[in-house]
């Protein structure tokens, strides 16, 4: 190794070495402990129990059902909402443009713990705004966070409210690398706005479109907060339990690492494989 | 086919008057530059024929029907833009087609126009490529074939070359003009290249912050500008323009002194008068400069840079009070090397320009 390389790398050391313990070992880590039983002290190697668990686990087919249920309708709602909100945010029309961006974005910003506390009291059974409004317009009101489904209907509208708005930004930096001049040639061949936003618009956005699904569906694998925090641990009577939370409840409460450490190298599986599925629907048409 | 007129037309964006009151008659058929430096307004004077923009005041005729009201789609005209702008994820065979297929237009007329549009600009090879995967002359093919499909009464060329390379430009040129007689359709063109102007033109406009200079045949516009911006703009190398002042004017002529020539004085015939002491300019075209006295006003110059291009040498020459005057000569072997150079100005065809670049001659 060259001298000048070798000073290189004392520079890198110090990073490399944090990088290696905190991210790589762990890494290779969780992997070992997930063929180990880690249900008693001492742990010992059993490399068919925590994967052959995952089989037969009703709790574990539970939380992968519903977070299948939240990544199936709400991610397309989402990048729906936010492909719209886009176009909206890009309208020559709208004024205070830029105080409108910020507010769509904002939610990114805010507090984890704040947004679910504030989401708990909107959606509150008996005096949230929500209900209110709901029996204001003659409906009934909705037990937000006894019943399963509408628990459910309320995690999916959470994590849509907080995360649109930031996809909507993506998407509307793709809009704004589309030229004016294309749809000046589509205005003169008479295509009209809404046909140009189907044949032009959303053609030309696919690739901006198909990162903003793959980081959508990495975030709600991995989904934890707002079961957590809104629903109270994936309440009501485990209808909201994720696999982040399943995986944290296997961890951190039971303390059955080498079982948690499996959901893990699931949950990042599926990701990539979903992940992988999208790039390959969403491909360039040859 | 048609003919494009337009009445005093006005455009305004916001408080900011860009184009004040262009009157201009296109005849069926005819080949059209609006010609002019950038920011002259040419580029939205066409947009406001496409539709794209709307005019402030004024009216606009294509083929004698008003169309201020009538969406740019149905106008009769198709535009050519500068930057292509063909759709990226569509292939040439699509591109051409799209408008077309978007209207319900029965297929096997589609077909056949497409094909027809592929023929006249030789792009049958590509139809299956994506704009990505041609060349910029290829791009400015299909975007040309694009707007063919549609059978326009008008074509619109906005700046259609200025992204090419010096080669390909004046092979673009060259069918651009075989396009036009092949076809015989009205066409608008844009430029700032007023070689292009020259070279295309039937009838050249030329344009400045907004106004129309003058309107004329390219040659007209080059024998006889209507002032010296005209002059200064038609022509490469440009008119030399050189500062004088008058000494005195009797009926139809004025002798004025050229203030940087070392005081050479010079006779000019004049339809319009200048007082004496007037300051005027004079403008005289590089290819009009005579030998030594083989004119009617000798000038002294120092060679700066020669361009000997062969045929002919363009001589970038400074007077001494350093005005630089650009001197063709018709190529001379023996010039080569040349320090000095003695040149002389026929009166006959020089022009005459007063302080407000108005022509007096």
């Amino acid at each position: 190794m060259r001298a000048r390389n070798r000073i290189a790398y004392g520079f890198l050391a110090p990073y490399l070495l944090i990088f290696a313990v905190f991210w790589i070992w762990p890494i290779i880590y969780s992997f070992y402990l997930s063929f180990l039983s880690t249900r008693a002290v001492p742990w010992t190697w059993a490399p068919h129990m925590n994967w052959g668990r995952l089989w037969i686990d009703p709790a574990f087919w539970n939380a992968l059902r519903n977070t299948l249920v939240i990544l199936f309708i709400q991610v397309p709602v989402m990048i729906a909402l936010a492909t719209l909100l886009a176009v909206l945010l890009n309208s020559q029309l709208l004024k205070a443009r830029g105080i409108m961006r910020f507010a769509f974005f904002a939610p990114v910003v805010v507090g984890e713990v704040a947004y679910a506390a504030v989401f708990r009291l909107m959606f509150n059974a008996d005096f949230g705004v929500i209900n209110k409004i709901l029996t204001g317009v003659g409906l009934p009101a909705v037990s937000w966070f006894s019943n399963p489904t509408a628990a459910m209907a309320l995690i999916i509208m959470a994590v849509t409210w907080r995360w649109v708005g930031y996809n909507a930004i993506i998407i509307l930096a793709g809009l704004q690398s589309i030229p004016d001049d294309v749809y000046e040639a589509a205005t003169l061949d008479k295509v009209s706005k809404t046909k140009q936003f189907f044949f032009i618009t959303l053609p030309l956005l696919r690739p901006i479109i198909l990162v903003c699904v793959v980081l959508s569906v990495i975030g709600t694998m991995q989904l934890f907060a707002e079961p957590f925090l809104i629903t109270n641990r994936g309440g009501p009577g485990g209808a909201t339990e994720t696999l982040g939370l399943f995986l944290y409840r296997q961890g951190f409460t039971v303390l059955n690492f080498g079982y948690a450490s499996a959901v893990a190298y699931t949950i990042a599986g599926l990701a990539i494989i979903i992940s992988l599925i999208n790039f390959w629907l969403g491909r360039d048409p040859k | 086919m048609a003919g494009v007129t337009l009445k005093n037309v006005v455009k305004r964006f916001g408080s900011v008057q860009v184009i004040h009151g262009a009157s201009l008659e296109v005849e069926d058929g005819e080949f059209v530059v609006f010609v002019g430096p950038s920011g002259c307004g040419k580029s939205t004077l066409l947009r406001i024929v496409a539709g794209l923009e709307d005019a402030s005041e004024g009216e606009i005729e294509i083929d004698g029907m008003l169309v201020n009201d009538v969406e740019p789609a149905d106008r009769g005209i198709a535009m050519v833009f500068q930057s292509y702008a063909l759709y990226p994820h569509m292939t040439v065979e699509q591109n051409l087609s799209f408008g077309l297929r978007m209207n319900g237009n029965p297929r096997e007329d589609t077909n056949r126009r497409v094909q027809k549009a592929a023929e006249i600009l030789r792009i049958n090879e590509l139809m299956k490529r994506r704009p990505k995967q041609l060349s910029g002359g290829q791009r400015q093919r299909v975007a040309i074939g694009r707007a063919i499909v549609r059978e326009p009464e008008v074509f619109l060329f906005d700046e259609p070359l200025s992204n090419l390379d010096a080669e390909l430009r004046v092979q673009m040129r060259v069918e651009i003009a075989r396009l036009h007689s092949e076809l015989g359709t009205t066409m608008i063109y844009v430029t700032h290249d007023q070689t292009e102007a020259m070279t295309l033109a039937d009838k050249i406009v030329v344009l400045r912050d907004g106004k129309i200079e003058q309107v004329g045949k390219p040659l007209d516009l080059y024998d006889d500008p209507a002032n010296q911006f005209v002059a200064g703009f038609m022509g490469s190398p440009k008119m030399n323009f050189m500062e004088a002042s008058v000494k005195s004017a009797s009926n139809g002529s004025a002798t004025v002194k050229l203030v940087n020539q070392g005081g050479a004085m010079i006779t000019l015939p004049v339809s319009d008068g200048p007082a004496v002491g007037d300051r005027v300019t004079v403008g005289v075209r590089p290819e009009h400069f005579r030998a030594a006295g083989q004119g009617d006003c000798d000038i002294d110059l120092n060679i700066d840079v020669a361009e000997h291009l062969g045929s002919t040498s363009y001589i970038y020459a400074n007077t001494k009070s350093g005005e630089q005057l650009i001197v063709e000569r018709e190529e001379s072997r023996s010039e080569v090397g040349l320090e000095k150079l003695t040149a002389s100005i026929p009166a006959q065809q020089a022009f005459l320009f007063d302080a407000q670049g108005k022509r007096l001659n």
